[in-house]
């Protein structure tokens, strides 16, 4: 469903990623770990193009996306813009921090890409993303602003904002590290629920537990290279050296 | 000390032609913050642009135009591109141009700062829903900015509205010139500049509440999350 095909990605000399080539079946969970700084983040914003691979494919449901940017060619530029909102729609994302939009309410939020996207009528959107909320169980605050919500209610507001689009892909890049640690377990439920209902979902996170027992496979990952991938059995008895290291300070 | 008896009549007799500058002064600045919204905007659009050469050209304009004079912009447009290339503007035209490049030239910053103070993550998870770029601007940068862009828009407008006072040198009729004529006949000075100033300060007063209103009402729909 998914294949990432030699990414490499450079910030200034800094290179992030290294020729990473992973495949993602469809309805399989992939759990990324890995120490600070080795790359995870930048891996999930290639696969949507939040922030383009320098070089390398994804291919997404049959589909080839490459980087493309002419230097002189601008309405190339543009026509290639214009493509990449196509990509993304089907390809749900949520962040640490949360990115909920401040000045819209919870219904609005998550409504905007069902209208702007989709291109569905407001009343219909309103009433879809009604139902996302519920799930997220947020029905009594449909009306109420991002500055009422405590952090995992923002984060249950990006979650039905991110399925209410239907998506084919679920990519989590930490979405409890920045919440109180009560609001954990709640957040790391709404997965669950995603978990049995077969969602295909790549998920980094620094809650090992919880990656071991969601996941089919997962991904090892240091100074820009997946170092290994495993089922969490095989992971768990690494005998790869740095992947033992990293588990082994974790898990202490 | 000499005495000076205040001779505040010479106002009243002189209103309609006061009036009559307030509102050129009025019409001046007010064409000359439409500029100014114009050609900031432009340039901040610039600075944000992908290509390089496109940020060091908008921001060499930038920064020449907040460190020239107005007055001596307004000399080079008015009297400079007529001698030279023969370009004639008329001298409200003129006046209006220079508020609106030095106005411009302030705004394209406070655009900047105002974009750039939106958290990224706003756009990232535009994107990620599939917004495309115009959308993303429209629908969840721009409504967040505006809280930081409008104080300080109205602060460049009260700027320009003082800065319209120098066009009379180049024989706009606004209010200053008026006092200005008005105190050659009569030799009162004194009270016409200060009426001028009066003017101005509850000028700038409205002005000021009126942004905070709007501020409110802003608020009122758009919080922080
Ligand atoms: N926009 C950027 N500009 C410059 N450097 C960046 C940028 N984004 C990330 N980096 C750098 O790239 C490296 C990898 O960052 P990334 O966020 O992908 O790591 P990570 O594995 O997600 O780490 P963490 O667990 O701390 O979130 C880091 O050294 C980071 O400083
Ligand atoms: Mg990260």
């Amino acid at each position: 469903m998914l294949e990432i095909k030699s990414v490499s990605k450079s910030f200034g000399e800094l290179h992030v990623l290294k020729d990473v080539n992973l495949n993602v079946a469809k309805g399989e969970v992939v759990c990324i770990i890995g120490p600070s700084g080795s790359g995870k983040s930048t891996l999930l914003r290639c696969m949507n193009f939040i922030s383009p691979p320098d070089s390398g494919e994804i291919v997404f449901d049959k589909v080839s996306w490459r980087s493309y940017r002419s230097k002189f060619n601008v309405l190339a530029n543009l026509r290639y813009e214009k493509k990449l909102p196509q990509l993304r729609a089907e390809i749900g994302m949520v962040f640490q921090h949360f990115n909920v939009f401040p000045h819209m309410t919870t219904l609005e939020n998550v409504s905007l890409g069902l209208q702007k996207v989709r291109k569905i009528k407001k009343d219909e959107a309103k009433q879809v993303a009604t139902k996302s909320l519920e799930q997220v169980g947020l029905s009594d605050k449909l009306q109420v602003y991002p500055d009422q919500l405590s952090g995992g209610q923002k984060q249950r507001v990006a979650i039905a904002r991110a399925l209410a689009l239907n998506p084919k892909v679920m990519l989590f890049d930490e979405v409890t590290s920045a919440l109180d640690p009560e609001l954990v377990s709640g957040i790391l439920d709404e997965i669950r629920r995603l978990v049995r209902e077969g969602m295909t979902m790549i998920i980094v996170t620094h809650e090992m537990k919880f990656a071991f027992q969601v996941a089919h496979r997962i991904v090892f990952m240091d100074q820009g290279k997946i170092v290994q991938v495993g089922t969490p059995a095989e992971i768990r008895n690494t005998q790869e050296p740095r992947a033992k290291a990293f588990l082994s300070s974790i898990l202490e | 000390m000499d005495k000076y008896d205040f001779s505040w009549r010479i106002i009243q007799e002189n209103l309609p032609e006061l009036i009559n500058g307030l509102i050129i002064t009025l019409q001046i600045s007010v064409a000359g913050m439409a500029f100014a919204l114009l050609f900031g905007l432009f340039f901040a659009t610039l600075r944000f642009s992908q290509y390089r050469i496109l940020n060091i050209v908008s921001n060499s304009i930038v920064q020449v135009g907040r460190s020239l004079p107005l007055f001596v912009l307004l000399f080079w447009i008015y009297y400079g591109l007529s001698l030279k290339f023969k370009i004639n503007f008329t001298d409200f035209q003129a006046g209006a141009l220079a508020l609106g490049i030095t106005g411009g030239a302030y705004m394209a910053e406070v655009f900047r700062g105002g974009i750039t103070a939106i958290d990224k993550g706003q756009s990232d998870a535009a994107f990620a829903i599939g917004l495309n770029r115009m959308q993303t601007s429209r629908l969840i940068v721009l409504p967040q900015a505006i809280r930081i862009i409008l104080p300080q828009t109205v602060n460049i407008y009260v700027g320009l509205l003082k800065g319209a006072t120098i066009v009379s040198v180049i024989g706009v009729a606004d209010m200053i010139y008026v006092a200005q004529y008005v105190s050659l006949e009569t030799f009162r000075p004194f009270e016409l500049y200060s009426f001028a100033g009066v003017v101005f300060i509850a000028l700038t007063l409205s002005v000021a509440s009126f942004a905070w209103l709007l501020e409110r009402q802003l608020s009122g729909k758009s919080r922080r999350g």
